[in-house]
């Protein structure tokens, strides 16, 4: 705090030391037009005296400067610490529905634009109203009619500020901010959808809103633009040095040529009137920055305030790993529930198929158990402890998870693959390889293991599935969460897949959503949901026997590979 | 950077820039000429005959009237420049973002271009309106004084000229010092940001190792590079700002005192002395705002400089005499393409007649979905050629291939509209009979009628209010109104779960009928049927023949073949 007190201090000294010369001017003016004899000692002295003030207003003004942006780079390292931090923490359930691009642009861009808060705006903007406050003082103690006269140019300047306020202004400006919405959203889809657009010839419809979003928003801005421009231009004029000289002359001859002022008496005020008008100027000025700053500061706070899942204070720990889901209700929104009601028990060393149809909720359903959302009733329990009761890590260190969009760090493979477990040995990392058979392509990177991902080697989607997969395995979680990507990129990434719920099954609790034929015919209990509801459950075959809803969808399934090819089991259609 | 500028709004808005620069010029020469006459009032005022002021103070109150009138011409001048300035901006990137290849459209661009063609043009424009003025004001109005200060007096004038080339000399080597800088801070900002993303969105696995409890070692390099960066900006750009102000200062404390000593020596008038110290501590101020509007400067200046490297990528070049294919069989005669120095498709030659169906196949990297981009010129070939109907697919125009062509890819991308604007976008002049038609094959009707406001239902933005199948369901649906004798279909169903995809094969079905097909694919059930396989690796074909001949042959399909059959294992 102490650094931002003597940023304005400096500030403030360097900034009044920077009337120094122009004093010294005013001095050397009333020595030298006063009648009589020169002093040239007193000359000499001003002279000093002005040069002493420009050194000092040269080191505080850069010393102000230099520690304002010192501290700003801390103030931001210190915001985005404490902003990764809290993203850390936050349901992961708040992060999926949240787009990581616009959150990037809170910890990077919104952290810089508050720039200007802190390393110039304190010193600024005290020195833009100091300075003039003590000049205004002494202008008022060598002459107050020519003092009032000086601040003509301000006081109408600041006249015009209420027609940059009128209503049709105000509208303005809002549309000007609509419009910019509008050609970022035109701009966006027009560099997306380009592929379509090209794809589908012709004169590109995203082209022409690209166009149509532009010319509309030139519009407004054109209708702002005129609106405001005379008025800006007219402030401008009124506070430009040779319109501020001109006011104080004519005043100062008519008070000279009247005998009621000194003709040194006008000096001071062509020096430092024209300081009066800086607030004026530094207000219009800084104005925008600010805006945007406190837009930032607004959105910075936003995330700041997100609360994280809560910890227990007494965190219990687990017994066993069977997983309860009892009377689960949850829903993103107020109002529409995802899951109405699931009563589920997973027991170790059994694998529970999930399956139905898109929308069923099954991915809400499985993202419960590690705990990326709380349920909004009932609950979730593991090993006898309800889960909100459990540590976040020992729960992730209970709970894996490999879900379908595949995340691979800018960092070595070794790295990526211990992700989880940070220690892991050597060893082990390549045990998990081999297993996601991974570990062959790993050997043939420029860098084995330590090659960087992203720089050293580019992975292929199936290759980086593979990498997830030897992650979780490294991971050895007593239970595991796994939605069966449906979009496995290559049929040796799927083998590995099979090949490592084969491995990590045993005394696992496993519960996966299941996608395909096979992984569903080996579970040992299958769970058909619907409509955020379990409407069948029970072992494969024995649902297959009752010809309920599951057994519809197994057909459905069943005709939808078959109807393309001939499924594994071989009934051939042509 | 006037001619940066130039460069990147072409050669129409020349004039109207020059104008205005020649204006806002000529604004500033007026301001330091009017100050000019100051020295005659002061003169007077100081001496004797205050009275004598009089018709001076009516010619500086001209000049000041002269200097208004210019002023607010060029300021509003600038603020009309601007507005066309925006809006031939915006519609030449948009003209030319259209004309760039597609191949040219990476993940990475599309962030960049949408940036830049949102805020960034608005921001680069701004330049003019409130830049320009000021800087060249904190030029030409100093200088001008100097001029009528040398006219005044010799000596104190040529003291003032000092300063001329010493802030001239700190402007520029501040700009360049700095300009390296930037572009380092840049990067690290940029860098940062990607870490930033990466923590984000590996959250799940981050909290499972409990690696968000201490701070993130990756991000918080970045971060701290971050700061470190910009303390170096901030620390390099200390000497520019301290010569500048020390240049000036010396010069205004050495005016001081010569004028302190002509004035004491009686060679100079007071009054002319006061004055020109003035004039002096007149042209200090713009002169110190020089480094903070030379910074803002060089801001504007690196988004210009994106716009102009955008703006200067080559479209790839359109045939002079486009020749209509009259077949539609597909041939690649030797055709190589590079990325780098990677050639991502090595020598690949081969045919596929008309109405036939050929399926590509391979591990992923293999330059699959390349090799249809080929074919729809996402890029043009490094060497050999890749033709429709035996003409070479850069004799033929744009527009008349992608006529020709109808293209299916596994992730889609929807306009935020309404479902049927989505699939009229095939073909704009397609009866509603058609539309519906096409609709009906595409299996899209069973989501329409699930739809609230079916037919008007809105996709949102990219179709994200639909599920990836319904999506698929709706670019079949579009490329089947199409109706183009060349169909590329890009792993279109190894995303969708097993009744999206039965649904999803029957459009696709309908959608091969009686066309030249090229399908990529890794479901090989779906493969199967082709009239032809080609096992690509490693950007070259390695095996190529019908189904039940490669898996006689025993080779790289046969094995990818057996892999995708293994059940899954129990332990």
């Amino acid at each position: 705090m102490w650094s931002f007190a003597a940023v304005v201090l400096l500030q403030v000294i360097g900034a009044l030391a920077g009337l120094a010369p122009l004093l010294a001017v005013v001095e050397l003016g009333r020595v030298l037009l006063s009648p009589g004899p020169v002093d040239h000692g007193r000359v000499w002295t001003v002279v000093v005296a002005g040069a002493a003030g420009l050194l000092v207003r040269l080191l505080f003004t850069a010393a102000s400067s230099g520690i304002g942006h010192l501290v700003d780079g801390q103030v931001q390292l210190a915001l985005r610490r404490r902003l990764a931090a809290r993203l850390g923490r936050v349901p992961i359930g708040w992060l999926s529905r949240r787009r990581t691009g616009e959150l990037a642009k809170v910890v990077g861009d919104d952290v810089s634009a508050v720039h200007p808060f802190i390393a110039h705006a304190p010193g600024e903007l005290v020195a833009a109203f100091v300075v003039p406050l003590v000049s205004l003082v002494y202008l008022f103690t060598v002459d107050w009619r020519l003092t009032l006269i000086t601040l003509a140019p301000v006081v109408l300047a600041v006249a015009l500020v209420p027609l940059m306020m009128t209503p049709a202004r105000l509208r303005e400006q809002k549309e000007f901010d609509a419009g910019m919405g509008r050609i970022s959203n035109a701009a966006v889809e027009f560099a997306q959808g380009i592929a379509v657009v090209k794809a589908f010839g012709g004169a590109g419809r995203a082209h022409r809103r690209f166009r149509t979003a532009a010319d509309e928003f030139t519009d407004t801005f054109l209708r702002w633009v005129r609106g405001m421009a005379p008025i800006a231009a007219g402030m401008q004029l009124a506070l430009s040095p040779p319109f501020v000289l001109l006011v104080v002359l004519v005043g100062g001859a008519a008070l000279i040529t009247n005998g009621a002022m000194e003709p040194a008496g006008l000096l001071p005020f062509l020096l430092l009137g024209l300081g009066l008008t800086a607030p004026v100027a530094a207000l219009g000025h800084g104005f925008d920055d600010l805006q945007a700053a406190r837009r930032a500061v607004g959105r910075i706070g936003d995330v700041l305030a997100v609360q994280p899942l809560p910890e227990p204070a007494h965190p219990v720990a687990p017994q066993g790993h069977r997983v309860e889901l009892r009377g689960v209700r949850f829903g993103y929104e107020g109002g529409h529930e995802v899951l109405r009601g699931i009563d589920l028990v997973l027991e170790p060393g059994t694998v529970t198929a999930v399956v139905g149809p898109s929308g069923s909720g099954k991915s809400t359903l499985v993202q419960l158990l590690p705990r990326f959302f709380d349920p909004t009733h009932g609950s979730v329990v593991l090993g006898g402890a309800d889960l909100r009761e459990i540590g976040g890590r020992e729960l992730y260190r209970t709970v894996s998870f490999v879900f379908q969009d595949v995340r691979l760090l800018r960092a070595s493979v070794a790295d990526n693959i211990a992700l989880a477990v940070p220690h892991a040995g050597h060893d082990d990392v390549v045990r998990a390889a081999r297993l996601a058979d991974i570990h062959d392509r790993i050997l043939e990177l420029p860098r084995g293991y330590a090659s960087v991902i992203g720089e050293d080697a580019g992975l292929s989607g199936g290759e980086a599935q593979r990498i997830a997969i030897a992650r979780a395995l490294l991971a050895d979680a007593p239970v595991l969460v796994l939605d069966e990507a449906t979009a496995f990129a290559d049929p040796q990434t799927e083998q590995a897949v099979r090949r490592a719920l084969a491995a990590l099954a045993g005394d696992r609790t496993v519960l996966v959503i299941a996608h395909r034929l096979e992984t569903i015919a080996d579970a040992d209990t299958v769970v058909m949901l619907e409509n955020g509801a379990v409407v069948e459950r029970g072992a494969p075959a024995e649902l297959l026997a009752r010809d309920g809803r599951f057994a519809a969808f197994w057909q459905a399934h069943r005709s939808a590979v078959a109807g393309e090819s001939d499924a594994p089991r071989g009934d051939e259609p042509r | 950077m006037i001619r940066m500028l130039l460069r990147v709004l072409g050669h129409e808005y020349a004039r109207p820039v020059r104008r205005t620069v020649a204006l806002m010029t000529t604004t500033a020469v007026a301001e330091g000429l009017s100050y000019a006459l100051l020295v005659p009032v002061l003169r007077a005022l100081f001496g004797s005959t205050p009275a004598g002021a009089r018709p001076w103070l009516v010619a500086f109150g001209t000049a000041v009237a002269v200097y208004a009138a210019l002023r607010y011409r060029s300021d509003l001048s600038g603020f009309r420049v601007a507005t066309a300035l925006l809006r031939g901006m915006y519609h030449r990137l948009g003209d030319h973002l259209a004309r760039l290849p597609l191949g040219w459209y990476g993940a990475a661009r599309v962030g960049e271009v949408s940036v830049l063609a949102g805020r960034g043009v608005l921001e680069s424009m701004s330049v003019i309106v409130h830049l320009l003025a000021p800087f060249l004001s904190a030029c030409v109005t100093p200088l001008t004084i100097v001029a009528v200060m040398l006219a005044y007096n010799g000596p104190l004038g040529l003291a003032a000229l000092v300063a001329a080339p010493v802030v001239a000399a700190v402007q520029v080597w501040t700009g360049r010092s700095m300009a390296a800088d930037d572009e380092e801070r840049h990067e690290r900002d940029h860098e940062a940001a990607g870490r930033v993303i990466e923590y984000l969105q590996a959250q799940p696995v981050l909290r499972a190792g409990g690696r968000t409890d201490e701070r993130f070692r990756l991000l918080d390099d970045a971060l701290r590079e971050v700061q470190r960066a910009s303390r170096r900006t901030v620390l390099s750009a200390l000497p520019g700002t301290l010569g500048l102000t020390l240049a000036v200062q010396a010069v205004f404390t050495a005016l001081l005192v010569l004028g302190s000593y002509l004035a004491l020596g009686g060679t100079v008038g007071v009054a002319e002395v006061l004055t020109i110290l003035v004039l002096a501590a007149r042209c200090a101020d713009p002169l110190l705002s020089l480094s903070s509007i030379g910074g803002k400067l060089r801001g504007a200046r690196s988004v210009l400089a994106r716009l102009d490297a955008v703006l200067r990528t080559e479209p790839l070049p359109e045939a002079p005499e486009p020749v209509q294919p009259v077949r539609h069989d597909l041939e690649f005669a030797s055709a190589v393409f590079r990325h780098g120095d990677r050639a991502v498709i090595d020598g690949v030659s081969l045919s596929v007649p008309e109405g036939q169906r050929l399926a590509v196949v391979g591990p992923s990297g293999a330059g699959k979905s390349t090799l249809l981009q080929l074919l729809a010129r996402f890029h043009d070939v490094d060497g050999g050629a890749v033709r429709l109907g035996g003409v070479d697919v850069r004799e033929i125009g744009t527009e008349t291939l992608m006529a020709r062509i109808a293209m299916v890819f596994q992730d889609v991308y929807l306009f935020d509209g309404t479902i049927e604007e989505n699939v009229r976008l095939g073909r704009p002049g397609a009866t509603d009979a058609e539309v519906r038609a096409a609709a009906a094959a595409a299996r899209l009707d069973e989501v329409i009628e699930r739809l609230p406001g079916g037919w008007a239902a809105n996709v949102g933005e990219g179709g994200a209010l639909l599920s990836g199948g319904e999506r698929q369901r709706v670019s079949i649906a579009r490329a089947l109104l199409k109706d183009a004798p060349v169909v590329l279909l890009d792993e279109v169903t190894s995303a969708l779960d097993p009744v999206n995809e039965a649904a999803v094969h029957q459009g696709i079905e309908r959608l091969m009928a009686g066309r030249t097909v090229v399908m990529v694919a890794h479901r090989l059930r779906t493969v199967r049927r082709a009239d032809r396989i080609v096992f690509l690796d490693g950007g070259r074909i390695v095996e190529e023949g019908g189904h039940d001949e490669l898996l006689r042959r025993g080779g790289r399909y046969a094995e990818f073949w057996n892999l995708s059959l293994t059940p899954a294992a129990r332990p």
